[in-house]
């Protein structure tokens, strides 16, 4: 370790071997702590003799920390092969509850991706914003998921005094690429978005506009998180820095945490664009337009998908989307229900649906056991649901695919729909496949492979393979050629005069089960 | 019947170094320049498998040489068939670690 000392780096030895040693079975464990600090004790009086003697030719000895993470790997090893403290049958591989325990890790661990890339979060998580549901983005029709500016300004203009009866606020923003001096002799071009005031109201983000802290105002930038970080080092004290951006000097407000800012546009830094500076752009210059729509304003309610219809002077008319927040982050679960739904159309042209032949044997087993297959398949497709889920999104929004580097919204979706149905569909799939090959008593993976059989001989006989529990409950046939008496896989179970020659300690009877 | 040669290079140098003599784990550490996590391990399934037998020193040694008593570990007779077939395997084996024999000559 750096910086401890020899005192320190020993204590820190024992430590470890002490709570390696908790992994040792309790019959053999201070036989093996003992030895562990024998060794230890060689260890360290090598190190001081090779310190003491200041070798320098070259040769090296390992570090004792070095040395006592070796007693995890041989406490673990001393563990897994001790007949004694061996996994509970539970968990044994191929059991049910380790198939079970797996998958839902698996959700787990792609849920917790979901919520580390700063994308795919905004994929799932709601946006931060009070009413997301009342606001709306209007775009073109059609261009709903573009994260190009497509609203003329002349428009939105024209909307403010023409659109009351749908909208009560509009807010307009436009990003442009921007050279910003951060310090003397260094500049870099970022994305400012300049914004109408209603935007920042609108979202509940506080004023900045006009920082006044001196005799002259001066006009305030907010900085985001991923600029604050790469730009200014992540500084504490940036509040009140004055930047120049374009040629004009602004006072830097604050920064904007991260989820903050959900609409479409790269955004390294907002201002404040006041009257005179929006009636110096250019009518036909395009950004995007965002409004608070009115309760009253449509039929269809407050939230989701609107039309709204625009005639101009010269008699024709277009239509333009008005999506709502809330709707957008709706939209990949959206995408996943559909594909679930294509999915599950398209798994019997996969693998056929039938769990093959069982016999009916209702004196034997009880309806615990034949419920509990069914539970066991029904808990393996509610896993797959959201493991294939959480998946598609860490794929198409956290840019995983793409390595990290963002790819455009169209592409998101396109890569979430080829993900997500291929994902169920070949995970459907392998829960089928598992499932007929299991017992259907114990649950437990079925093993030892044999052929069973020749090819040349199929009349009124079968060659295929035979698979066996270890527990003990009968042999599964597998025909190679389906025939017209041998055409699916077939159960066979086995009594339990079978069972003294099955080793396998985990033989549960039939009706415990 | 012959003894099946079935260890790996690592597990055969790991035999070769207990053969060179009376050894303990981190002597064979220094032998034969392996991580402890490869070594101890490796010595638990030998003496698993019969190859090597261990035994603790008297704790007299140990107190004069003011010292804990340590573990030593040795050949068993299959040990020594084993690293024989090991011989023909690794022909190098021997060169790369001698035994206390070939040193002293």
């Amino acid at each position: 370790m750096i910086g401890c000392g020899p005192m320190q780096s020993a204590a820190l030895c024992r430590l470890m071997l002490r709570s390696a040693s908790a992994l040792v079975p309790g019959k053999d464990r201070a036989e093996w702590l003992a030895e562990w600090q024998a060794e230890l004790w060689q260890v360290l009086r090598s190190q001081r003799e090779f310190r003491n003697e200041a070798a320098d030719d070259g040769a090296s000895l390992p570090s004792p920390i070095a040395f006592c993470l070796g007693a995890f790997q041989d406490a673990w090893w001393l563990r897994q092969n001790n007949p004694r403290v061996a996994a509970p049958p539970l968990l044994r591989h191929g059991s049910p509850a380790m198939c079970l325990l797996s998958l839902a890790g698996w959700a787990a661990a792609a849920l917790m991706l979901a919520l580390y890339l700063p994308a795919a979060r905004e994929a799932i998580v709601p946006p931060p914003y009070p009413a997301a549901g009342n606001l709306v983005l209007i775009s073109p029709g059609g261009a709903s998921t573009s994260p190009m500016p497509e609203i003329r300004l002349a428009d939105y203009r024209s909307w403010q005094t023409n659109t009351r009866a749908l909208f009560t606020h509009l807010a307009y923003y436009q990003p442009s690429m921007k050279r910003v001096h951060i310090a003397p002799h260094r500049a870099a071009e970022l994305s400012i978005v300049r914004a109408s005031a209603d935007l920042f109201d609108m979202l509940k983000i506080p004023s900045f506009a006009l920082r006044t802290q001196d005799a002259q105002p001066m006009q305030g930038l907010l900085l985001s998180e991923s600029a604050w970080r790469e730009y200014f080092d992540g500084d504490p004290a940036i509040a009140g820095r004055v930047v120049e951006v374009a040629g004009h000097l602004v006072r830097i407000a604050g920064v904007l945490p991260q989820d903050r800012w959900r609409l479409p546009g790269r955004a390294d830094a907002w201002m404040v664009a006041d009257e005179p500076q929006m009636d110096s752009l250019s009518p036909s210059s395009k950004g995007f337009v965002l409004a608070a729509i009115r309760p009253s304003g449509f039929p269809g309610g407050a939230s989701g998908r609107h039309w709204m219809t625009v005639y101009r002077a010269n008699g024709e008319s277009e239509k333009f989307e008005c999506v709502s927040l809330a709707e957008q982050t709706r939209q990949p679960f959206s995408i996943y229900l559909f594909t679930l739904f294509i999915a599950f159309l398209a798994l019997p042209a996969t693998t056929p649906l039938p769990l093959g032949e069982y016999p009916a044997r209702a004196e034997r087993l009880g309806w615990g056991v034949r419920i509990r297959r069914w539970l066991f398949l029904a808990a393996k497709l509610t896993l797959i649901l959201p493991l294939v889920y959480f998946a598609s999104i860490d794929l198409a929004y956290g840019n995983i695919a793409s390595g990290l580097h963002p790819i455009g919204p169209v592409s998101s979706q396109y890569l979430q729909l080829a993900s997500s149905f291929f994902g169920l569909l070949f995970a459907f799939r392998w829960a089928l496949r598992d499932q007929r090959g299991r017992c259907p008593v114990c649950l437990r993976l079925l093993t030892n492979p044999a052929r069973v059989g020749e090819a040349s001989r199929n009349f009124l006989a079968w060659n295929g393979t035979e698979l066996i529990c270890a527990g003990g409950h009968g042999l599964l046939h597998i025909p190679e050629i389906p025939t017209s008496w041998f055409s699916t896989q077939r159960w066979l179970y086995l009594d339990p005069s079978w069972s003294s020659l099955f080793s396998d300690t985990y033989i549960a009877p039939a009706g415990v089960l | 019947m012959a003894v099946e040669a079935k260890l790996s290079h690592t597990a055969a140098m790991i035999l070769q170094a207990i053969h060179t003599g009376q050894v303990y784990g981190f002597s064979v550490m220094e032998r034969t320049g392996l991580p402890s996590g490869t070594v101890y391990p490796a010595m638990r399934r030998m003496e698993r498998d019969g190859l090597i037998l261990s035994k603790w020193e008297n704790q007299s040694i140990a107190d004069a040489e003011q010292r804990p008593p340590r573990k030593y570990y040795r050949l068993t007779r299959a040990g020594k068939a084993m690293l024989e077939a090991l011989y023909k395997r690794y022909p190098l084996l021997e060169k790369l670690i001698p035994s206390a024999e070939v040193e002293n000559a």
